[in-house]
């Protein structure tokens, strides 16, 4: 299974509230909420696809205004 | 329970994501351990012009992961999500692994020295028959270095012929000769930095969310971080760049033209501009007017520049009133004037950011000069936070296609075949008679294949680009490919394309880290990498097959090379001693890439300023000292405004505009292989406003038939997509494959930079 490691940002008033947003989705496991408004989370999916369809939907979360991509390992696929 | 492999690799993706935020990483340990066994190299992002830096992670041979490289200050960590593809993009089931070349309808396997031999062959037999100047090359702005210059020696002093274009000549011709023109020396006096300490953004026909997103993204963390920065977004259609704009200034296709003399005519008018900057450092000319559109075969321009003084190019700013203005853009008339105050706002730390909209455009070179006006006028130039900068699309565009020159009027570092200083300096360099460079350049990339079809160019070898998707008026050119009568068309590439089926041998390429290589981005910033894995089957580095054919021409003295990457480059280097100075080989090995010029070791942030660029003395603050003909100044030209090529009228009632999406690059030979994007971005569509949609009774979705006077596709409609198209326009992506969009496009072009209009065209849409 791939994995990624993947920074949001969006306002930093809105960090919590994205946080908890980015909670709800299957795969996606929130590691760190900075108060400037960065949010560090792990994507994890069955296929490199997967994880795709999940970063495409969480650019479109509310509040979110910038994902970017970290680390992907897809050693196993 | 013990830990599996699975909890070290989410502690490693954590840990360089927690990295990237500039927190501590937590669990050392774990991800140590995640990284047994996979040994990293770092390169450039192989997609955009932005130039992100990226580590490699290589287990068995193979290419397991992926980082955003902490150490490099373009992206500091983190990629787009086209980071996600970056290896797969070179293990598509459907990879090049052999030559192949055309018996009849079909393409047979062949061997290496078959296919070579064969290609030698046909090239001998055409520069016999019909000179030099009936064989070419066409390569991109996805060249490595190595490979651009190795072409432009083979064809310029080898074989002796100009012709030799990159595909850049679609995308950056207008940036180069809008340097050229006001500068006298191409690529910009700013930096990426200039995103993070600026206040104030105007972005003028730049999609940057989506074509240049870590870019974007640095400028965004400006703005969170402080709340005075704009963004101000002129542009012709809504996109997701417009979204997170403070304004969004929609205005009619070509009056950027207009727009920016008016905004020059305000600052002039309400004195806003820095007078003791321009007694200093500017001049004013005018070139000639009603230049043509390029739409005749052999089309030729020549400027002829006049000095004005300052008096008389505010005489000719007299007409640009924001009232007219407004007139022919819609945009309100306070509204340009609000931008002109905001331009020249002595607080404000301002710049300009374009793409495609201002390079692909029949008076690209101009537009370019207008919006320098506007920065040299109001002083906002060469300073930290204040740059005007041309945004590339491609990897290499200006590492390889500008730096090193593989245009037809060029030679490596800005200089001419025109010029025979310039030859003199090349040919000595290269080792041979100065008569070998002629001094006369041939075709640029639309007459190039203007040539082909008419049969003045028999063979033509194309490495790295898809021109039969990518050109405008694109039957013509596919058409003529396939004429035979002695042509011969040989495409090298990592994958099937639209060029690879009208080839007659198609030669399989290694690509990216499967070999050696040196791009330079859009900051000046050259970074090399290493080989890191083996190419698939017997795909070769295009660089090997250049020289292979230069050995069997007779040319194989030209490339006496052991270590072939880093001899090129130091001999390469050669060109740009006192002026583009590059460093020796050894360093960039090292760095996360250096901006050049470099001298005694030092990169160089800002270009022209005291304190930063070692070629301005003491004293001086500002030398714009490349012109030399000018004194050290630039030049203010007065440019007017003149209508696109071809505008919508009663029979085709709507303007065309192509260009990218996120997902794609370009003409999505990479990112098409990859299913996931083609998931998120599966075909193209037709981009459109409801209201016109509802004026011809067409639904979301419905299947449409654009056509042009050059050719007709049949799209789906999308009133909701990511993009919106403002009334009267329509946009449609180039990356499809299966709906060549460009055969609608006219080969209209700059005549100054050659470079064709994408973005305006007359269509009308019907139901399908
Ligand atoms: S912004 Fe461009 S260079 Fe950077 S990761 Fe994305 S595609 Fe690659």
């Amino acid at each position: 299974m791939p994995i990624s490691g993947i920074v949001l940002t969006c306002l930093a008033a809105k960090v919590d509230d994205v946080a908890l947003r980015l909670a709800a989705f299957d795969g996606v496991e929130v590691h760190g909420v900075m108060p400037d408004g960065q949010i560090v989370a792990v994507v994890e999916a069955d296929t490199v696809q997967g994880e795709v369809d999940i970063v495409s939907q969480l650019h479109d979360v509310e509040d979110v205004i910038t994902v970017r991509l970290a680390y992907h390992n897809f050693e196993d696929v | 329970m013990g830990l599996t492999r699975r909890d070290f690799l989410k502690a490693s993706a954590a840990a360089a994501a927690f990295a990237a935020t500039g927190a501590a990483v937590l669990k050392p340990k774990l991800v140590e351990a995640a990284d047994s066994g996979i040994k990293w190299g770092k390169a450039p992002c192989r997609f955009c012009g932005t130039g992100c830096g990226v580590l490699v992670g290589v287990k068995d041979g193979r290419i397991v992961a992926t980082k955003g490289d902490p150490a490099a200050p373009v992206n500091r960590g983190l990629n787009c999500i086209k980071g996600y593809f970056l290896s797969k993009i070179l293990y598509g089931k459907d990879r090049l692994t052999k030559p192949l070349i055309r018996k009849g309808d079909k393409m047979v396997e062949a061997s290496w020295e078959e296919a070579m031999t064969l290609i030698a062959g046909k090239f001998k037999e055409a520069i016999e028959k019909h000179g030099p100047d009936s064989v070419a090359i066409y390569g991109s702005g996805q060249w490595t270095v190595f490979e651009g210059y190795a072409a432009s020696k083979l064809f310029k002093g080898g074989i002796g012929t100009n012709n030799v274009e990159p595909n850049a000549r679609l995308c950056m011709a207008s940036a180069v000769t809008g340097f050229m023109t006001t500068f006298a020396s191409d690529e910009p006096m700013g930096v990426y930095d200039d995103l993070d300490i600026g206040d104030t953004y105007f972005l003028w026909g730049a999609n940057m969310a989506e074509c240049h997103p870590v870019l974007f993204s640095r400028m965004i963390d400006n703005r969170l971080k402080n709340p005075n920065v704009k963004i101000i977004d002129f542009g012709t259609r809504r996109t997701r760049t417009s979204q997170m704009a403070d304004q969004y200034i929609k205005f009619a296709p070509q009056t950027d033209l207009a727009l920016l003399n008016a905004i020059a005519h305000v600052i002039v008018k309400e004195k806003l501009y820095d007078e003791n900057f321009i007694k200093k450092h500017v001049v004013f000319k005018k070139g000639k007017t009603n230049i043509g559109n390029g739409l005749e075969d052999k089309f030729k321009f020549a400027d002829d520049p006049k000095p004005m003084t300052f008096d008389e190019y505010k005489d000719f700013l007299k007409e640009y009133t924001p009232e007219y203005a407004s007139r022919l853009s819609g945009v309100p008339a306070e509204k340009i004037v609000e931008m002109a105050r905001l331009y020249a706002d002595k607080k404000r730390k301002v710049n300009s950011l374009w793409t495609m909209g201002f390079n692909q455009h029949t008076r690209g070179t101009w537009v370019n000069n207008l919006v320098y006006n506007v920065h040299l006028l109001t002083g906002k130039i060469c300073r930290p936070g204040e740059n005007p900068m041309s945004l590339t699309g491609q990897p290499s565009a200006c590492g390889t296609a500008r730096e090193v020159g593989t245009f037809t009027h060029r030679l490596p570092a800005d200089m001419v075949v025109t010029n025979p200083e310039h030859r003199a300096i090349a040919a000595k360099i290269w080792g041979i008679d100065v008569k070998k460079i002629p001094e006369k350049p041939t075709y640029n990339a639309i007459e190039m294949f203007r040539a082909l079809d008419r049969g003045d160019i028999k063979v033509v070898w194309t490495q790295v680009t898809n021109p039969f998707q990518s050109l405008p008026n694109l039957n013509r050119f596919r058409k003529g490919a396939r004429k035979g009568d002695g042509r011969f068309v040989i495409v090298s590439d990592m994958y099937p394309t639209k060029s690879t089926e009208v080839a007659d041998v198609i030669l399989p390429s290694a690509s990216w880290v499967e070999k050696e290589g040196v791009f330079g981005n859009a900051e000046r910033r050259t970074q090399q990498w290493y080989k890191m894995v083996e190419p698939p089957g017997e795909a070769r580095n295009d660089l090997t097959q250049t020289i292979d054919l230069a050995r069997r021409l007779g040319h194989g003295n030209l490339f006496p090379y052991k270590y072939v990457e880093k001899e090129i480059w130091e001999e390469y280097r050669q060109f740009t001693v006192g002026g583009k100075d590059l460093a020796p080989y050894e360093a960039y090995t090292k760095a996360r890439g250096l901006r050049w010029p470099v001298v005694n070791g030092k990169e160089t942030l800002y270009r022209y300023a005291e304190g930063y660029d070692p070629y301005v003395k003491a004293g001086e603050g500002i030398k714009f000292y490349k012109n030399k003909k000018d004194d050290g100044r630039a030049v203010i030209w007065a440019r007017p405004y003149e209508p696109a090529a071809e505008a919508p009228d009663k029979s085709y009632p709507f303007w065309l505009c192509t260009g990218r999406v996120l997902e794609h690059w370009h003409t999505g030979t990479m990112t098409g292989r990859v299913p996931e994007l083609k998931r998120a971005y599966p075909a193209a569509v037709c981009e459109m406003h409801p209201d016109d949609a509802k004026k011809l009774g067409i639904k979301n979705l419905q299947k449409v038939k654009i056509s042009s006077r050059r050719g007709t596709i049949i799209l789906p409609v999308d009133l909701n997509g990511r993009g919106k198209a403002e009334k009267g326009n329509i946009f449609v992506a180039f990356f499809d494959e299966t709906k060549l969009i460009n055969e609608l496009c006219i080969d209209a072009y700059c005549p100054i930079s050659g470079e064709p209009d994408y973005k305006k065209c007359a269509v009308k849409v019907e139901k399908a």
